[in-house]
């Protein structure tokens, strides 16, 4: 048998060398590669990665092998611009230490924090673009930790701190926190889940978890013998007071009543208290606004939530917006947009603010033709004293106008919403508005001559000192 | 079969001879001896960022010996006319390159296993944990047969191309074949990723070897992480690194036997 020619063997180990070049592609993109995706890329949020803010020089270090070590030394840089007021320099940090090592907890709940509350105006007055921001961060950093509760709690504590709306959102994200077991080694954590049903709505619910979580505090508190741990009695006596406290509530709000379908007449929340609105808002120069305006409501603790924004803003709703609704995130605000949120504070039945926008102009640009400026009320957000009145679900509360009490904007529940249209022109004082001073006011608003405008000084108006 | 276990011997004895590896070999074996103390730069636990910086030394040292191993090989051969005297023995080409190839590898398996040592006894005897010390020799086994296949993309590429920009092609491949899968992965759980980009990312990624295939630190690294299937993982990368290796040899070998030397 005659030996293979040279070129023979050259073609049989060229052709073999090709089927193994078509073998090696097939074998990497199906055998090798969704494992790899799934097991050990350093892009693991999936869908919930943050695009946009992350460039190629960036993933270069994930190259060398060293990033946790870089991810550590990068953070520990980050410290100085927090002390320097640098926060602009901060967000790139995150995003590059959250890439480097997505396991670094502390990173993501500081980087939520420092996204959602840091960046304000000359007033004080947080950046709500960024809040979609803020969100996309922990639900990428819980995805990418999900072992651990901290970080659904973090993303739960933003919906229901700064948020302070969409509770069903906050729910949400509590519930998973307390599906995690680590969250049993910080037991009072858990109770925020509570008041987090209270908020939504959910009772019964609230209810329920008081006792699960008074359950588990006194088991904690038998097996502490010795009574060593403070905290430990602490948390099962605080448990106790709030699910007292909430089911005299339930009882004097006429929750129970109404569930057997009985009158609420014998209740607290009856008849509905009117909560005489009325507001008068001048643009006094460009870009400041003066909202006055009367509100019958016992001051303590009633702040009302003022919104002046784009009339098409993004993912608007009445009072608000579905902050997570947008799919692509990246950490760089829309910056021609326009969102102000501020809270009016009540004394003496009245409210008087001056809003100057006009220091901030990147994070006012007024670049839309109109705006709406809103007044949200909101009673599962007011303090117990107040919903003591108004109930859960405001069906305490009533206006002369009845169409500021809506139904529609919140499932299940009466809020107070009023808005006024505004243009560009009128807030920056152009065009017809030249020279003018642009007033819009309600039908119910009440002048006065009185001065409101200084909250820390007058009497307050307690039963008894002149309040009704 | 005998003249390539004789050649890879050989090879093996001129690497461990070879100055310059023997420096970077001791340059590793201190920066490895040195780790612990760069802990205190992190705000997270200086176990994780000892491992993981550990890891990273064994990595890019490695990384660093395999590509200046193989790329002077051949062409010192020629350069010293060596190659002719074993050229005109009964020995192939074929058998030369693969010689060359094994022996290359043994010597970069003798210096890894020195370093995995090194490892095995920081954290053994210094960090008080032997079972960290073990499991992260499973890492450097994976690094090995990444190296193994940088390796063989220098010595195909040794066949025709003088040894600097060897090195520096070689280096370039690696980079972009340890980024590939990361770039492609990126695209692909970017919804808003364009398609022609996508497309692309999984072209060059398909071609090139994916030396990300073998970056398995994120167990050993956060022990915490679920890893699903990892034995059939290690399997299915191991395949895959033999099956390019061989790809690039028979490259190597097609091109080294009409070469002129």
């Amino acid at each position: 048998m005659a030996h293979p020619s040279k070129s023979g063997i050259r073609k049989k180990l060229l052709s073999l060398g090709l089927c193994l070049v078509g073998f090696q592609a097939l074998w990497g993109t199906y055998m090798v590669y969704p494992r790899w995706s799934r097991n050990y890329s350093p892009v693991q949020q999936g869908k919930d990665l943050i695009s946009g803010s992350l460039s190629a020089d960036q993933m270069l270090f994930a190259l060398a092998g060293f990033r946790e070590l870089i991810a550590g030394i990068l953070w520990v840089r980050a410290d100085s611009f927090f002390e320097s007021g640098n926060y602009d320099a901060i967000l790139p940090i995150i995003r590059l230490v959250t890439f480097l090592d997505p396991h670094q907890i502390d990173v993501y709940a500081t980087g939520m924090w420092h996204i959602g509350y840091n960046f304000t105006d000359e007033e004080q007055r947080s950046d709500r673009r960024y809040l979609p921001s803020a969100l996309a961060l922990g639900k990428e950093g819980s995805s990418q930790n999900s072992n651990t509760y901290e970080l659904f709690f973090e993303t739960a504590w933003l919906w229901y701190h700064k948020i302070d709306d969409n509770y069903d959102r906050a729910v949400g994200w509590m519930e998973k926190a307390d599906s995690v077991a680590d969250i049993k080694l910080l037991p009072a954590r858990r109770n925020l889940l509570s008041r987090l049903y209270e908020r939504n709505g959910q009772i019964d619910k609230a209810l329920d978890h008081w006792f699960t979580v008074l359950d588990a505090a006194e088991v904690s508190y038998q097996a502490d013998k010795e009574r060593r741990d403070y905290s430990i009695r602490q948390n099962r006596d605080t448990i106790e007071n709030n699910l007292d406290n909430l089911l005299i509530r339930m009882s004097q709000r006429g929750h129970f009543a109404s569930k057997e379908g009985r009158s609420l007449d014998d209740y607290d929340v009856m008849p509905p208290f009117d909560v005489g609105f009325g507001v008068k808002v001048t643009v006094t120069a460009e870009r400041v606004l003066r909202i006055q305006g009367n509100w019958d409501v016992l001051s303590v603790g009633t702040r009302i939530r003022c919104i002046l924004r784009d009339a098409d803003y993004p993912n608007a709703i009445a009072g608000g917006a579905i902050w997570d609704a947008g799919s692509d995130m990246s950490f760089e605000p829309p910056r021609d947009q326009t969102y102000m949120m501020d809270s009016l504070f009540v004394r003496n039945q009245r409210f008087d603010k001056t809003v100057d926008m006009s220091r901030d102009p990147t994070m006012y640009p007024f670049t839309k033709e109109k705006y709406l400026l809103e007044f949200y009320y909101n009673p599962r957000s007011a303090p117990h004293h107040i919903q003591d009145k108004f109930g859960w679900n405001g069906e305490g509360m009533t206006d002369k106008t009845t169409t500021n009490i809506r139904t529609d904007i919140r499932p299940g529940q009466r809020c107070f919403y009023y808005a006024i249209e505004l243009t560009r022109d009128e807030i920056l004082l152009r065009k017809g508005s030249r020279g003018k001073t642009v007033t819009k006011k309600s039908d119910s608003y009440r002048e006065t001559k009185e001065d409101y405008s200084n909250t820390d000084t007058g009497k307050p108006d307690l039963p008894g000192q002149g309040g009704q | 079969m005998k003249p390539i276990i004789a050649i890879a011997k050989a090879t093996v004895g001129e690497a461990i001879r070879r100055r310059v590896l023997l420096i970077m070999l001791f340059i590793a074996t201190i920066l490895l001896f040195v780790a612990p103390l760069l802990g205190v730069l992190s705000q997270r636990s200086e176990q994780t960022v000892l491992t993981g910086f550990v890891l990273g030394i064994v990595q890019l040292s490695s990384a660093v010996i395999a590509i200046t191993l193989t790329v002077y090989m051949l062409p010192n051969e020629v350069e010293r006319r060596t190659i002719y005297t074993i050229l005109s023995k009964p020995v192939q080409r074929y058998q030369f390159l693969l010689g060359k190839y094994l022996g290359a590898i043994a010597a970069l398996g003798l210096m890894m296993g020195l370093m995995s040592c090194v490892t095995l006894v920081e954290f053994g005897i210094i960090q008080h944990n032997w079972g960290k010390g073990i499991e992260l020799l499973q890492g450097i086994g994976m690094f090995f047969v990444q190296m193994s296949l940088l390796a063989s993309v220098a010595m195909c590429l040794s066949t025709f191309i003088a040894p600097l920009v060897n090195f520096f092609l070689t280096g370039g491949i690696y980079l972009i074949g340890t980024l590939g899968y990361a770039f492609f992965d990126s695209f692909n759980k970017n919804p808003n990723a364009p398609g022609f980009s996508k497309a692309l990312a999984w072209f060059v990624s398909t071609i090139l070897p994916n030396f990300a295939s073998y970056n398995v630190q994120n167990k050993l690294i956060n022990p915490d992480s679920v890893i699903v299937d990892p034995v059939q993982y290690h399997i299915n990368a191991v395949i895959y690194g033999v099956v390019y290796i061989t790809i690039m040899l028979i490259g190597g070998m097609l091109i080294f036997d009409r070469r002129e030397v």
